[in-house]
């Protein structure tokens, strides 16, 4: 299987302050499911944002999808993005856009038709068990309501690389357990690479996964 | 009522922006044919010993426009000195020459008081006559009401800049979550403020509309009713159909720019 990340000797770090990830060298395939964990403030989210180019390198090496994310330039990261998809803790819904509107978010982005922005919304919503919400708008939402949307609005576009940071930190069990299933079934069915940032990786886990650590030196380290 | 309050918030500062720019060039446009009035009718008096051409005065002054003798004969029946012809020619042909000269511009006091300067440096010219009192009066008014009015547009203008980025402010706490969010799933720079352009550029062409309309109404029916000579005369100076591109090129521009500032400022960091 082709590599979809590839790090060497990556060190990041934020202008003015110490390095956070230091001399980082791993790989990620096509399919992997990789969770990554760590004690608070080691780095996993740091991490984490230099994949989708929030965070360029200090120094070291970091490919993804092909893309060299130390010279990569305004209009590929665009198109990266629109490859990605990408859950966040705190949701990052647009509130002023309902459901459906959050949903196709990506689709909108990349110029898909309305209808097949209506079938994927469809579609999705059914999955994440949110039909019939389509009209609501996120404030309307229970907190793990609203990370479902999330999650539905990450797989639109059937994206080659799922980012989740910590996606089910604050949400009640029966969310939690709907996004690990839509997760483990995009990594099984559509060979989706998966890469997780979470204090905790889940008891029951029905799939083969990869497991990152971080140090508080900022050191990443596979776990077997 | 919030979509009513959102557009309102940015109509209203551009609307007071147009209106200082129609005033502007209304202003600009009646007292320009005001001044060329003042202009027209006002001449200064030179008195010469020969006769003078246009050019030899002009050799003196650029600002002499135009050139006309008086006729002796006239000022003298004026003056109804003396009855007998023959006495009335020899007196004429004593008299020394007099012209009346108009000028190229509605001069400032100052200026007006270096063409009789000029002209004085000629040995030829015996008196000049610039009636400045009257022109003084005149123009100090023009001046004052001219001054009164820009400063109150220039006013105007800079509380509506000022209400423009108040709204700038506003926009950005609306809109940078949600641009943001976008940019991070790979939007353009343009997808990312489409929605604001949109909102903006209604906004530009609805305050461009009222604006017009506005200066439609005072047209037709205040300035029509007013005793306000200035304005009675030059009824079609006071809006012109073209002037609605030109609020409407200007609402345009101020609005992209104000989306511009507000979309490069919003960082995803």
């Amino acid at each position: 299987m082709p590599n979809v990340i590839t790090a060497h000797n990556l060190t990041l770090g934020y202008e003015n302050d110490e390095e956070i990830i230091k001399n980082a060298t791993f790989s990620i395939k096509k399919g992997d499911f990789v969770f990554i964990t760590g004690p608070s403030g080691s780095g996993k989210s740091t991490l984490l944002k230099s994949f989708y180019g929030n965070l360029s390198p200090e120094s070291g090496s970091l490919v993804v999808g092909g893309l060299d994310m130390v010279e990569i330039n305004k209009t590929n990261l665009q198109e990266l993005r629109t490859h990605l998809g990408i859950v966040f803790q705190d949701y990052k819904l647009i509130n002023e856009w309902t459901v459906k509107q959050n949903v196709v978010l990506p689709l909108w982005i990349s110029g898909y038709s309305i209808e097949v922005q209506e079938t994927q919304a469809k579609r999705l919503l059914h999955h994440v068990k949110l039909s019939g919400k389509e009209e609501k708008y996120p404030m309307e939402l229970s907190g793990g309501e609203q990370q479902r949307v999330g999650v539905a609005r990450a797989l639109a576009k059937n994206p080659f690389l799922i980012l989740a940071d910590e996606p089910t930190g604050n949400l009640d069990e029966y969310s939690s357990n709907v996004i690990w299933d839509l997760m483990e079934n995009a990594c099984h069915q559509l060979e989706t690479t998966v890469v997780v940032v979470t204090h905790r990786i889940p008891m029951v886990f029905n799939i083969p996964y990869r497991h990152f650590t971080i140090d508080t030196n900022g050191s990443v380290y596979e776990v077997h | 009522m919030k979509f009513i309050k959102r557009h309102i918030s940015l109509i209203f500062p551009l609307i007071a922006i147009l209106l200082g720019l129609e005033f502007f060039i209304v202003f600009d446009r009646t007292t320009d044919s005001f001044e060329k009035g003042l202009q027209s009718g006002y001449s200064m008096m030179v008195v010469s010993k020969d006769e003078m051409s246009i050019d030899d005065f002009r050799a003196w002054d650029s600002h002499i426009e135009q050139v006309k003798e008086l006729e002796k004969s006239k000022i003298l029946e004026r003056l109804n000195l003396n009855k007998d012809k023959s006495k009335q020619k020899s007196f004429e042909s004593s008299l020394p020459n007099f012209y009346s000269l108009k000028l190229d511009a509605y001069l400032t006091v100052n200026e007006l008081a270096s063409v009789k300067s000029n002209l004085q440096k000629s040995s030829n010219i015996l008196s000049i006559e610039t009636f400045q009192s009257s022109y003084q009066s005149k123009y100090e008014l023009f001046s004052f009401i001219k001054f009164s009015f820009q400063t109150f547009i220039g006013f105007m203008t800079i509380i509506g800049f000022f209400l423009i980025v108040k709204q700038m402010e506003v926009w950005n706490f609306l809109h940078a979550e949600r641009m943001k969010v976008m940019e991070i799933f790979g939007a353009s720079l343009f997808l990312r403020s489409k929605v604001l352009i949109n909102m903006a550029l209604i906004d530009a062409v609805i305050s461009a509309i009222l604006t017009s309309w506005l200066f439609y109404l005072f047209k037709n029916s205040w300035v029509e009713g007013s005793q306000m000579e200035i304005l009675k005369d030059n009824v079609e100076s006071v809006f012109k159909f073209s002037d609605i591109f030109i609020l409407l090129f200007v609402a345009i521009t101020v609005v992209m720019i104000a989306v511009f500032l507000v979309v490069v400022n919003v960082k995803e960091k």
